[in-house]
């Protein structure tokens, strides 16, 4: 299924390699929806009753004499991403449909060889097939990114793949170690995750720190964490529309992914160590880069920092360690995609039409265009965290559970049942509201951004009167002031998912349950406090790590 | 209940010890919580089918009223639902669920699920706002038909879907029975002010104004979402019935004495809160958005940013009651706020020339007295203050959108004079003055009454009487600057000057117009007066004609029957929300409450000693007095003297003698004043202030860090790119390109590795022998 | 270098009296480093590929000692491989010089420095 799955993508590359480039777009589209309906089948089969254990596995040995595998299987999360990403590929083609007129072949053939990738990494359960996904994401990316991107697209391309390439190298290097660390103990080598994860949580701390910085260092690069993040608004600036809603959408959360699926289970002790300082690498991220957005004027550089500045709370929540928080950057991982997604589409939309995307030249597009401007809005709003808005679930509970998350609660009170909502955990209410200022900066930034292009007197760039409007000729600069039915097709199904996810979450709650829980349960024990003793806590984990990523 | 109690005896056994079964007595009456019928879910989801409506009434290009329509049949039949919540409710509280939100399990332990459903609370409380909330959206909403109605087609459902969308999350708000269904409202209501203030988004100013009030609100935002977590930690709750019986014990201690029982958490709690109330109702220090949200269209301004949504912190605080009772620095810290907020807003009102402005200032000031009233125990006060506001405000602000709408976009009270006497206009006019009396407090109106209650209670608590003094100050503040307004604009000699746009849609040639009426070209003024006596039979002509034809045929343009009947429904109803105040022992709302958890409640004498604050014990002892009398008995005449006052000294400076629009007799005491009147017309400068030391400095950092993030950041990382490349080159040079140098270092390089293999070869064979 | 040669004089039979591998050796080194020279200082392309066939066939000659002296037939195995790949390359190259000389008439190696860094 998983292996189809990956298959459609690369099947449907092959066709368009071989067909005339006017057919390109076409077959995209179609090899996408296919993969989503795959995807939506592989949904159905799936049983969320134990959506913490790996599910659709398939076994294919790749190079038996190091143990290296083909091997893949999703949990809920995995299952989730890649419902995402699913669900952004067809929108990646129909945001491209006009706006790419030359070259298509590579463009759409690229496109599909990313989704496969991105499926990849999230369903490999073989450490270095992981790996291989994870870096294969960066050759599509790249020629995207240099073929197809703007002016100063070569060398963001080149920044892009040796940044991110230079920070996985570290990553692989501690995760080989863990590898290694195996095959020296059990006599043979291995790479599948789970096996690593229980070898690794094996190892004494003083092991398991240096392997988790290294981890550590490469996914954040990718997710990006403050100070390695210059990569992203350069990459985002120069990168074609359906570039930047990948790279926002699946590709930063291969970095929180990436987190969650190696860092969080592999190196327990030493997480808990580091989690403050990342935390505060995470709230300097939040803080910084949203000020730094404030005073953008190019608008996609502004979602590009507000980025930054998002993935700043999904981290924090991952490292609250506890439910509340991962939950919730779970989700976070799944609503930026949605929101942020969107917003770089819109302002695709916007650059097609007006070729800038400078504040200075753009204003008020309310006025001329008042379809997307309400778009804007909405996806801002979900951007900005307005609950009943998906943005707002995600970022209530990574706070949630970043203030939860503090011994001091229990220790303070003389026993954990004083206040029967605090969970233990590094973190605490000071991190939640050094955070929580990110809520304002937030807002501060996006309304700018709302104000000065939706809003306030009409101003377009000069000259741009020229291009015919309204004429309802869909080819390229001759589209209508307003958006056309294609792109609001490509915009609904997004503000769906914000909505559907703002107002009614349950049901992904419910899902990513499970798979929070096996980690979190990880940390259950580290428990130190005498009160918590005899409140039954420290059973908990005696009962579980045997379902830990079976 | 059988669940409710249980809660309760976790509550008491968390606690410990210090709660002893022998002094069960309980701190208030707990509602007793039933399943409520399904239909209460119906209140906010009409406003929010109406919302849906109106969106596809904007993408089907709807060019009628429709939108208008829609709205109001849909906020009626929900008022009408509540009206008969209100009827079924007796004393309890309902629970009526409708479906799952954020609902997940937050630890290993079977109970730790964290629950914030849609599910509606409804109690006294709760169905007496949603009265009146959904009373006045209805009658506003039949206002807004006609007064946006130059604004038919999309514009036109925009204002409707966003006006149903805040009536949706005001429900929500209100009705909500946890904390974060409250958040939801909470944001929901400052999303759709944001939408509504920047409705005339061409227009700058409206546009600053609603990211002012977004960010305003999201400050207290903040203060507020710290204070859910923190309840949700401490009681790991964040559901009212759970967290009502939970808070209990603490209220306990605090009355009789034992502070040192109440842990900091649950004292910082209220605190927490109370910054969301002040970000939402527009307290000191974070009023300054609620006057520039004048921005939007006028009927905005009386349903959200005067009688509804400026009132959800009051209800914050009125819903989270016990949690205040139960900290003892949150009460006296709202206190001082809201007498501040009171007084500060009162000082500036006096000195506005924007009428409008000034009804802003005068709502800050009012909400200053419903803190006020909350923080003085009289839950009963504050909430009459509330009911009795947002009539008589409602009434206000709509007949100054009558002005607004009639005399296009004019509000300057130097520009008009006798507005009432003109034809068409005494409605108007006659609702302008219930309104302002009730505004002034004149004796026997709602306003007199409910401001009273709140005065009288200030006096009575022991260490409340500055905040009491402060308040009647301000009271007198109030009645003048009321008056002020009423006598410049309605009464007295007839003259006016039109505005200068068509509600924000600024057309060059009227602009044009204007500006010479600015310069005082006494020509057109006489022709203005003109044609106001011819014109008052076209007052049905569209309002975009009287523009083509200039100033030289302005004329106003007095309300439609529907502005006129909403005008006189409100009025009328400010009138006789006087009588609720008769109604019972001690008033209807006092009834009310008593049956919610927002009843007054008495500290024993030990608790007032202990606490050090505080409040009204049961012994009359300890009550405090008026200068030696009962204050409830001396303010009847106090404060009616207090208002006539300030009256008078309207009517003296801003009535007698005037014969124009632009000059009154207070101009000549200006001098006399000094600089304070300059700095109250500026508002204190208190946006400049805040621009100064906040905003400024804060967009200094960020183009600080941007240079950063490019130069330092990046630049780390951009010298991690240039080593190789500077190694490369400095190795260049060899690259002579030449074949012959090539093959010297081959040559050279085969030598050099031949010489040390023969060296290894001798060295090895010296060793072997 | 004396090692060298003693251990050359001291191994085996020699199959012909009076020449040694030494001689041979001799033969090779003297045209490698003729090759050698040639190909550094001479500019014509023409000459310097003769040049490296010269030092090709001395390590022809090498190779084919050795063998002979080692009496093992690898050795001249791999000299018939060089002698073939050299023809193909002699082939090769000289298209490439006559290609070049079109290019600039001239067969000097200053004329192409393209890789100049």
């Amino acid at each position: 299924m998983l292996y189809l799955l990956m298959a459609v993508p690369l099947l449907f590359a092959a066709v368009i390699a071989t067909r005339p480039p006017e057919h390109a777009r076409w077959i995209a589209l179609v090899g996408s929806f296919v993969a989503l309906g795959v995807t939506l089948f592989a949904m159905l089969q799936f049983s969320y009753a134990f959506g913490g254990s790996t599910q659709l596995e398939a076994h294919t040995p790749w190079i038996p004499a190091l143990g290296v595998t083909l091997d893949v299987g999703v949990d809920s999360v995995s299952l989730l991403l890649i419902a995402l990403t699913a669900l952004l590929g067809p929108i990646c083609v129909l945001a491209s449909w006009t706006a790419i007129t030359w070259q298509q072949r590579t463009y759409y053939a690229w496109l599909l060889i990313l989704q496969t990738a991105m499926v990849g990494v999230f369903a490999a359960r073989d450490l270095i097939f992981f790996y291989v996904c994870f870096e294969f994401t960066l050759i599509p990316m790249y020629v995207l990114i240099s073929l197809f991107g703007s002016t100063n697209r070569k060398k963001a391309a080149t920044k892009f793949f040796l940044y991110t390439f230079t920070g996985s190298i570290v990553a692989l290097a501690g995760l080989i170690y863990v590898a290694w660390w195996h095959a020296r103990g059990a006599g043979e080598w291995t790479f599948a995750i789970a096996t690593l994860g229980e070898t690794a949580r094996q190892m004494p701390l003083s092991v398991q720190m240096p392997v988790m910085i290294a981890m550590l260092l490469g996914f954040a690069v990718k997710v990006p964490l403050f100070p390695v993040h210059t990569w992203l608004p350069l990459a985002h600036t120069e990168a074609p529309t359906a570039g930047s809603v990948i790279l926002a959408g699946v590709l930063l959360k291969l970095g929180t992914y990436g987190i969650y699926r190696f860092v969080l289970p592999f190196v327990p002790e030493a997480v808990a160590v580091a989690a403050p300082t990342i935390a505060v690498l995470s709230i300097i991220g939040i803080v910084y880069a949203g000020l730094i957005c404030w005073v953008q004027t190019d608008v996609k550089k502004l979602v590009a920092y507000s980025s930054v500045s998002h993935l700043g709370f999904c981290v924090i929540g991952l490292f609250a360690l506890n439910h509340v928080g991962i939950s919730g950057s779970v989700m976070y991982m799944i609503n930026h995609g949605l929101s942020t997604g969107a917003l770089f589409l819109l302002i695709g939309m916007a650059y097609e039409r007006y070729h800038t995307r400078s504040m200075k030249e753009l204003g008020g597009l309310a006025a001329k265009m008042p379809v997307w401007a309400t778009f804007m809005v909405f996806f801002a709003m979900a951007s900005v965290a307005l609950p009943g808005l998906n943005g707002f679930v995600s970022e209530f509970m990574c706070m949630m559970g970043v203030f939860q998350a503090d011994d001091a609660w229990a220790a303070a009170a003389g026993s954990a049942a004083q206040v029967p909502g605090s969970t233990p955990g590094p973190l605490g209410p000071w991190f939640a509201l050094a955070a929580g200022t990110g809520v304002i900066i937030g807002a501060m930034y996006v309304l700018y951004m709302v104000g000065k292009v939706c809003f306030g007197p009409l101003v377009e760039p000069a000259g741009h009167d020229q291009h015919a409007h309204g004429d309802g000729h869909e080819g390229d600069h001759h589209l209508p002031a307003d958006l056309t039915p294609r792109e609001i097709w490509t915009l609904l199904p997004l503000a769906a998912g914000c909505l559907v996810l703002g107002l009614y979450p349950s049901p992904v709650l419910d899902t990513i349950e499970p798979s929070v829980s096996n980690i979190v349960s990880l940390y259950d024990d580290r428990v130190e406090l005498p009160a918590m003793m005899p409140t039954g806590d420290t059973d908990a984990p005696a009962d579980r790590p045997a379902e830990v990523m079976p | 209940m059988l669940m409710h109690s249980a809660v309760q005896n976790a509550a008491e056994a968390v606690v410990g010890g210090a709660v002893s079964a022998a002094d069960a007595a309980r701190a208030f009456a707990l509602p007793e919580v039933t399943e409520g019928p399904w239909w209460v879910a119906l209140i906010p989801f009409l406003p929010l089918l109406g919302a849906a409506l109106c969106g596809l009434c904007a993408a089907f290009k709807v060019k009628s009223k429709l939108p208008a329509w829609i709205t109001v049949a849909l906020l009626a039949t929900s008022f009408a639902i509540t009206v008969a919540m209100f009827q079924q409710l007796s004393g309890g509280a309902s629970i009526s669920h409708a479906f799952r939100w954020i609902e997940f399990r937050w630890g290993p332990e079977a109970d730790q699920i964290f629950t914030a459903n849609f599910s509606f609370y409804a109690d006294n409380l709760s169905i007496l706002w949603m009265l009146f909330v959904t009373g006045l959206a209805t009658l506003i909403a039949l206002y807004a038909s006609e007064y946006m109605s130059h604004e038919v087609g999309t514009g036109y459902c925009r204002f409707f879907a966003a006006f149903c969308l805040f009536v949706f999350s005001m429900s929500c708000l209100v009705l909500g029975d946890n904390l974060i269904l409250l958040f939801l409202g909470w944001e929901g209501v400052g999303l759709c002010s944001y939408l509504l203030i920047g409705y005339y988004y061409k227009k700058p100013s409206a546009v600053a104004a609603a990211k002012k009030a977004f960010i305003m609100n999201r400050i207290g935002d903040l203060g507020l979402l710290m204070g859910i977590f923190l309840t949700f930690v401490h009681f790991g709750t964040v559901e009212y019935r759970e967290l009502f019986a939970l808070a209990e014990p603490y209220v306990l201690a605090l009355q009789q004495g034992r502070i040192g029982d109440i842990p900091a958490i649950v004292n910082l709690i209220p605190v927490l809160l109370a910054i969301g109330a002040f970000g939402k109702s527009a307290q000191f220090p974070l009023y300054v958005w609620l006057p520039d949200a004048m921005e939007g269209p006028t009927p905005v301004s009386a349903l959200i940013h005067a009688a509804t949504m400026v009132t959800a912190g009051v209800y914050l605080i009125a819903r989270t009651y016990p949690l205040f009772l139960a900290s003892d620095i949150a009460l006296p810290l709202v206190a001082w706020v809201g007498a501040i907020t009171a007084l500060l807003a009162a000082t500036i009102g006096m000195a506005q020339f924007d009428i409008k402005r000034i009804m802003a200032y005068s709502t800050v000031s009012q909400l200053g007295f419903m803190f006020c009233g909350l923080a003085v125990l009289t839950t009963a006060g504050g909430v009459f203050h509330v009911l009795t506001h947002a009539f008589f405000k409602a009434t206000l602000f709509l007949a100054c959108g009558a002005v607004m709408h009639g005399f296009a976009g004019q509000l300057d009270l130097r520009k008009l004079s006798g507005v009432m006497f003109m034809p068409g206009w005494l409605i108007v006019g006659l609702a302008m003055l219930v309104g302002c009396l009730n505004l002034a407090g004149f004796p026997f109106t709602a306003g007199y009454f409910s401001k009273d209650l709140i005065l009288a209670e200030a006096f009575i608590t022991p260490t409340m009487a500055p905040i009491g003094w402060i308040l009647l100050f301000t009271a007198g503040l109030t009645a003048y600057y009321t008056f002020r307004v009423f006598f410049r604009v309605f009464v007295g000699p007839k003259e006016f000057h039109p505005g200068d746009d068509a509600h924000g849609e600024a057309e060059t040639d009227v602009e044009e117009h204007s500006e010479q009426v600015e310069q005082g070209n006494p020509q057109a003024e006489a022709v203005g007066e003109k044609a106001h006596d011819v014109g008052d039979e076209a007052h049905g002509a569209d309002e975009a004609e009287d523009h083509e034809h200039g100033h030289g045929h302005f004329h106003p343009h007095p309300p439609g029957w529907a502005i006129n009947t909403v005008l006189a429904t409100l009025a009328l109803a400010s009138i006789l929300a006087a009588g609720l105040y008769f109604i019972g022992d001690k008033g209807w709302v006092d009834g009310m409450l008593q049956s919610s958890t927002a009843q007054q409640v008495y500290l024993t004498q030990e608790g007032t000693r202990a606490s050090g604050y505080a409040l009204v014990t049961a012994e009359p002892a300890a009550k405090g007095t008026f200068l030696g009398f009962d204050p409830h008995k001396a303010m009847y005449y106090v404060s009616a003297v207090v208002g006539l006052i300030g009256i008078g000294v309207a009517f003296v400076l801003h009535y007698l003698g005037r014969t124009e629009a632009a000059t009154s007799r207070a101009d000549k005491l200006l001098p006399a004043m000094g600089p304070i009147a300059t700095w109250a017309q500026d508002k204190w400068r208190v946006d400049e202030l805040y621009d100064m030391v906040i905003v400024k400095p804060l967009r200094v950092i960020s183009h600080i860090f941007h240079v950063i993030d490019k130069l330092i950041v990046d630049g780390l990382v951009n010298l991690f790119g240039v080593l190789p490349r500077m190694i490369g080159s400095a190795l260049r040079p060899v690259q002579s390109g030449q074949l012959q140098g090539y093959a010297v270092g081959m040559a050279v390089g085969l030598a050099f590795v031949l010489l040390v293999v023969v060296l290894m070869a001798v060295a090895g064979a010296g060793v072997a022998s | 270098m004396q090692d060298v040669l003693t251990l050359a004089q001291a191994g085996g039979t020699p199959p012909m009296a009076g020449v040694t591998l030494a001689h041979y050796l001799f033969v090779s080194a003297a045209m490698f480093a003729l090759g050698l020279v040639g190909f550094l200082v001479r500019r014509n392309l023409i000459v310097m590929f003769l040049c490296t066939e010269l030092m090709f066939q001395a390590s022809g000659i090498a190779l084919i000692a050795f063998a002979r002296y080692h009496m093992e037939m690898s050795g001249q195995t791999f000299v018939i491989f060089v002698l073939t790949v050299a023809a193909a390359e002699a082939a090769l190259a000289l298209a490439l010089v006559v290609l070049l000389f079109r290019r600039r008439d001239s067969l000097s190696t200053e004329a192409w420095q393209e890789m100049r860094g």
